[in-house]
Formats: structure tokens, C-alpha cells, sequence
């Protein structure tokens, strides 16, 4: 029995995002974080409350950065499909326009799990220890999917909107790069930060990830962890509405 | 192409597999790609579009294949509403576009991808496959990367994949653009084959010989408009009339030889000029002939080309979107 259209949708999207060099880029660069950082800002770094090893701390932050990851594939699958013809070809074919933005959006998620998972795994290895509790696990992978949506609608946001591929590419490093580093993924929100970053860190729902997740890998999830996380649910809900209405809007057709 | 179709054709064979009245399509709100476009498309021919670029020809088929949706007019695919019906109309076309559309992988990963996307099982999506590659001479490249192919493998794989699920509508959007003449005619005659198990075909192209070879009938469309609408055989012979001379003018003055040989000819030729050439449809060119050379003696005028052919689906197309020169006189 053929599969529904959208699984078809997903599962075309993970066969032709599957090479060995763009998961080299998926699943290597985050896990080189997590070596290189892990071992190389152990003697700098304090713990951010999470023992005294910074690898430990720096896990779930690179958990978390998989949404990030997540969601730039979609944003680049969206800007791909478009490029390369194949957005028309499949709207030609029996897909409706919400079906391929669904398949996306679910092929993000199950990167994000998938990454996140695999770099659980690389923390195993290295440290010998993660946490086994289903409720943890639970939050952390929920979490984790809702950190996917919402990067992955921010990115095809972004895909819908601008018209050329240079000016996608930079906005979308420039974006990562803040996301990224404006977040508690790699250090703890520091007393000490300037205002601006202090807000820029608040605001930020990769911090919002980060923090939910650490806190059920750590054992120390609280009520600001879990505010957060409604807060991120919120979020999703309006960039997937904006997201969602650009691309209704953008022009899909070939030329 | 392939003994059993998965699909049956479910509408009325009587009824037009595609109907356009008075369409209209704007993209800016002022020009409009398409301005009143009429017209049918019956089961199981193969329907042309000819216009030069920008003439509203990919606008049409966008249109037809829903990827845009009509300002204004009639439309109606398998007897569906695109409007409405997008979907159900999608699953039951094919369409080539007229740029590339490929997966990031290789020729042969883009057949297995297409054959699962169209829900074709696995085993019959390999035998398809397979046959497709061999058919359009594919098989040396199918460890290639789609992108790194040259354009006309390219446009090879673009018609063969979509030969991986069936259809009762195929859209080609100018489907042999790169292709040398060998493949050319295996895609064509591949198209025809399919034709006779009942296909119908939306066929855009430049190329006039490739729609006088496959086309039932066609339209010529400029500036939106479809200037002209009938079998290839009537196009030919009524706005090509019989015949058509072509000379060229080497000594002498080309306005004075081709001003005296328009009144000579009165009302039975057309004469069009550009600088030194002239192109003549005549219903009589032997009549022609004579008169070219009594003229081109008295008044001294050498002929550097001369040559007598039948119409083509070119002369048509020129003349019906006034190209090609100063008309002097219509038959």
C-alpha cells in the first residue's frame, strides 16, 4: 500500500538531505562542538550547574543546537526545492503546497530528534553516563520538537521571503551565528553581559530550548524552565502562522 | 509506454480533456500574460502552443497545471475546476517543465524517488525504471549526479522520469530543448506511442518541424492571444498558401525589383522583403518563376539565391505574428 502523500513528502525529503556530506555537516559540526568545546574549555570553563564537568554541561546545549540545525535544513530544502525546479514539479503532482510545507516541517523534527539523539550517544561515549529516566527523556525530545518547529518555520520564513540565494545564505549565517551564540547552548546567561545581549539572550528560544533541556538532562528542570517552554510553544504558533502564509503567498512556479 | 496502466481514464471520452474560455492572466495587475485565450483540447491529440518567448505560452500551461490560478475566464482540466479540484486534477497529469527539476542525487535515485512519490510499488517502479533508462539511452549515466549531467542528458532524464507514473494529460513546456536529433525523435516518437494508447498531449515548443511531426492541431499564441487555431495541415494551407520562393537579391536595386515584382504578381503571391531577400507564397509558382526571370532580365538584377519549397509551420508562424519583414501584398 503506497504511503499517505505527506509521509512520501518526508521520506523523499530524508533520501535526497541523506548524502554523506550533508550529514557530515548535520551530525559531524555539532558533535565537533561537543569534543572540541567540551575538552578544550574544561580547564576555563565553570559549570553552569551541572556538576563540575563542562562537557556535561555543554551536551544538552548541543542537544538543543540541533534544532537549529533542524531548521536551517528545512529553510534550505524550501530555497533547494525552489532553486532547482523540484517546488513546481511536486506542486504539479498530486501534493498540495500545505503537504510539502507539512513534510518539511516534519522532516526537520525528525532531524532534530535524530541529531540530538546521536549527539546523546557522542555524550554516552565520552561520559559514560546520561540520563535513563523516561520522563526526562520525554521532556527533552518534546522540547526538542518544538525547538524544531519553531527554527524550522523561522528558516522557511525566511526561505519564502527572500528572492535571492547569496542573500538567503548570509541572512542565514548571520541569524545562526546570533541564535547560536546569543543563547545558554555554550555558557549560563552571566550577570555581567551587556544589557543588549542580556535581552538578546532572554528573548532567544534557543536559550528557552537550552534551558528545559539541561534542566531534565540535570535533574534540576524548575518552573522557569517549564514557563519557558510555554513561552516557546507560543512562539511556534506565530512563526509557523507568518511562515505558513508566506510561503501560501510566495511564487512557486518555474520560470 | 508501460502494458497495464495503474490508473483508468475515468472522464467521458467525449468530453474535452481541457477547455479555456476567455482566460486572462495578469501578473502585475496591468499587463496580462494571457488576454482572452479560448479554447479545446480533445482526448487524445496532441495539442500545440507556438509563440516566441514571453508570448504567454509557459503562463498557459502554468495555468493548466495549477500552478497559477487565472485572473479571470474559464478553465477546466478533465472536466475539473483547477480552482477547486487542484489536487485531484494533479494526480492525474504529468508535466515537463521547461527548466530543470531535479533531486540533489543521482539519475537513477531521481527515478526511485518520482516512482515512490506517484505511490508506483517498488517492483514496478524498478521495471519501469529500467526501461525508461534504456529507452531514452540513460543507462551509462545512472550512477551520475543529476546536476553534473550535460543539459541534453538533463533534459533526457526530465522527460523520462515523467514516463515513471501514468497519466491521461501530459504537459511538455519546450520538452526537446538541448537535445540532439536522435534523441529528439525517440522522445517524440515515444510521445506518439503514448498518443495512440489514448494520451493527450499539451505540447509547447519553438521548434515548428517538431510540431508539424507530432502535433494534431495547434495555436499560435502572441502577447497573450491565440492569433490562430487549426489542424497543421489547414494552418499550411491556408496562411502558407502552396508554395514559397525564396531569392536573394545580389547585383542590382533590390526595392525596385521587388516593388515591379509585387505588381506583377497582383493578387495571386504575397511578397515579404528584408533588405535584399524576399520571401513569396505563391498559389502558382511556376507563374511566379517565370515572372521573377523576366523581371530580373529587364531590369539587370542578378539573383544570388532562388529556391521553390513547400510551406512549413514557419511561414505560418511568421505571418501570423507579422515577423520576418514588410509585407507588400496578401494573396
Amino acid at each position: 500500500m503506497p504511503l499517505p502523500n505527506l509521509l512520501r513528502l518526508v521520506y523523499r525529503n530524508i533520501l535526497v538531505n541523506t548524502d554523506p556530506g550533508s550529514l557530515v555537516i548535520l551530525v559531524g559540526l555539532p558533535g565537533l562542538y561537543l569534543v572540541f568545546f567540551g575538552f578544550g574549555f574544561q580547564s576555563v570553563a565553570s559549570s553552569g550547574g551541572s556538576g563540575n564537568s563542562y562537557l556535561a554541561y555543554l551536551t544538552p546545549g548541543i542537544m538543543s543546537f540541533q534544532v537549529v540545525m533542524a531548521g536551517s535544513v528545512g529553510g534550505s530544502m524550501l530555497w533547494a526545492d525552489r532553486r532547482w525546479g523540484m517546488l513546481s514539479q511536486l506542486l504539479t503532482g498530486p501534493f498540495t503546497r500545505l503537504q510539502y510545507l507539512f513534510g518539511i516541517m516534519l522532516t526537520s523534527i525528525l532531524f532534530g530528534l535524530g541529531g540530538s539523539a546521536i549527539m546523546l550517544g557522542v555524550a554516552y561515549a565520552l561520559l559514560g553516563t546520561i540520563p535513563g529516566q523516561p520522563l526526562a527523556l520525554g521532556i527533552i525530545f518534546a522540547t526538542i520538537t518544538l525547538g524544531s518547529i519553531f527554527f524550522g518555520a523561522l528558516m522557511l520564513y525566511l526561505a519564502a521571503l527572500v528572492k535571492s540565494n547569496t542573500a538567503y545564505n548570509s541572512i542565514q549565517i548571520l541569524l545562526l551565528f546570533v541564535v547560536n551564540f546569543a543563547s545558554t547552548v555554550f555558557y549560563p546567561l552571566s550577570s555581567g553581559l551587556p544589557v543588549v545581549l542580556k535581552v538578546l539572550f532572554q528573548v532567544n528560544p534557543l536559550t528557552y530550548v537550552a534551558n528545559a533541556v539541561r534542566g531534565a538532562y540535570s535533574g534540576t528542570l524548575n518552573v522557569t524552565d517549564l514557563y519557558e517552554v510555554f513561552l516557546l510553544g507560543a512562539e511556534v504558533a506565530v512563526v509557523l502562522f507568518l511562515a505558513t502564509r508566506a510561503y501560501m503567498r510566495s511564487d512557486v512556479s518555474y520560470e | 509506454m508501460f502494458d497495464k496502466p495503474l490508473r483508468a481514464a475515468t472522464t467521458n471520452v467525449s468530453d474535452p480533456v481541457i477547455s479555456a474560455e476567455n482566460l486572462r492572466h495578469s501578473y502585475d495587475r496591468r499587463h496580462f500574460a494571457l488576454d482572452g485565450v479560448s479554447f479545446t483540447v480533445r482526448r487524445g491529440e496532441v495539442f500545440g502552443l507556438l509563440g516566441r518567448n514571453g508570448a504567454g505560452k509557459s503562463t498557459l500551461i502554468k495555468a493548466m497545471t495549477t500552478l497559477i490560478q487565472p485572473t479571470s475566464g474559464t478553465l477546466r482540466i478533465l472536466g475539473m475546476d483547477p480552482a477547486h479540484d487542484g489536487k485531484r486534477i494533479r494526480s492525474r497529469i504529468g508535466v515537463v517543465q521547461q527548466g530543470e527539476s531535479f533531486d540533489f542525487t543521482t539519475v537513477q535515485k531521481n527515478f526511485d524517488v518520482y516512482g515512490m512519490l506517484w505511490g508506483i510499488p517498488k517492483a514496478e517502479s524498478r521495471r519501469r525504471r529500467e526501461l525508461l533508462l534504456t529507452k531514452f539511452g540513460l543507462t551509462d549515466i545512472r550512477k551520475r549526479r543529476a546536476f553534473d549531467i550535460s543539459g541534453g542528458q538533463k533534459r533526457r532524464v526530465q522527460v523520462a522520469r515523467e514516463f515513471m507514473h501514468d497519466m491521461e494529460v501530459l504537459f511538455l513546456d519546450e520538452p526537446t530543448v538541448g537535445l540532439d536529433v536522435i534523441m529528439r525523435r525517440t522522445l517524440l516518437d515515444s510521445v506518439r506511442e503514448e498518443v495512440r494508447r489514448g494520451l493527450t498531449v499539451v505540447f509547447t515548443t519553438h521548434n515548428l518541424e517538431e510540431a508539424d511531426y507530432l502535433c494534431d492541431r495547434a495555436a499560435v499564441i502572441d502577447e497573450g492571444r491565440i492569433l490562430i487555431l487549426d489542424s497543421i495541415e489547414n494552418l499550411k494551407q491556408q496562411y502558407g498558401g502552396k508554395k514559397t520562393i525564396d531569392l536573394t537579391v545580389g547585383n542590382g536595386d533590390p526595392t525596385r525589383f521587388f516593388a515591379a515584382l509585387t505588381e506583377r504578381l497582383g493578387s495571386v503571391a504575397s511578397v515579404t522583403t528584408k533588405g535584399h531577400s524576399a520571401v513569396i507564397l505563391a498559389t502558382d509558382p511556376k507563374d511566379a518563376l517565370s515572372k521573377i526571370a523576366e523581371l530580373s532580365q529587364s531590369l539587370g538584377v542578378q539573383l544570388d539565391w532562388l529556391n521553390v519549397r513547400q510551406n512549413t509551420l514557419e511561414d505560418v508562424f511568421l505571418r501570423s505574428v507579422g515577423h520576418g519583414g514588410e509585407t507588400l501584398a496578401a494573396p
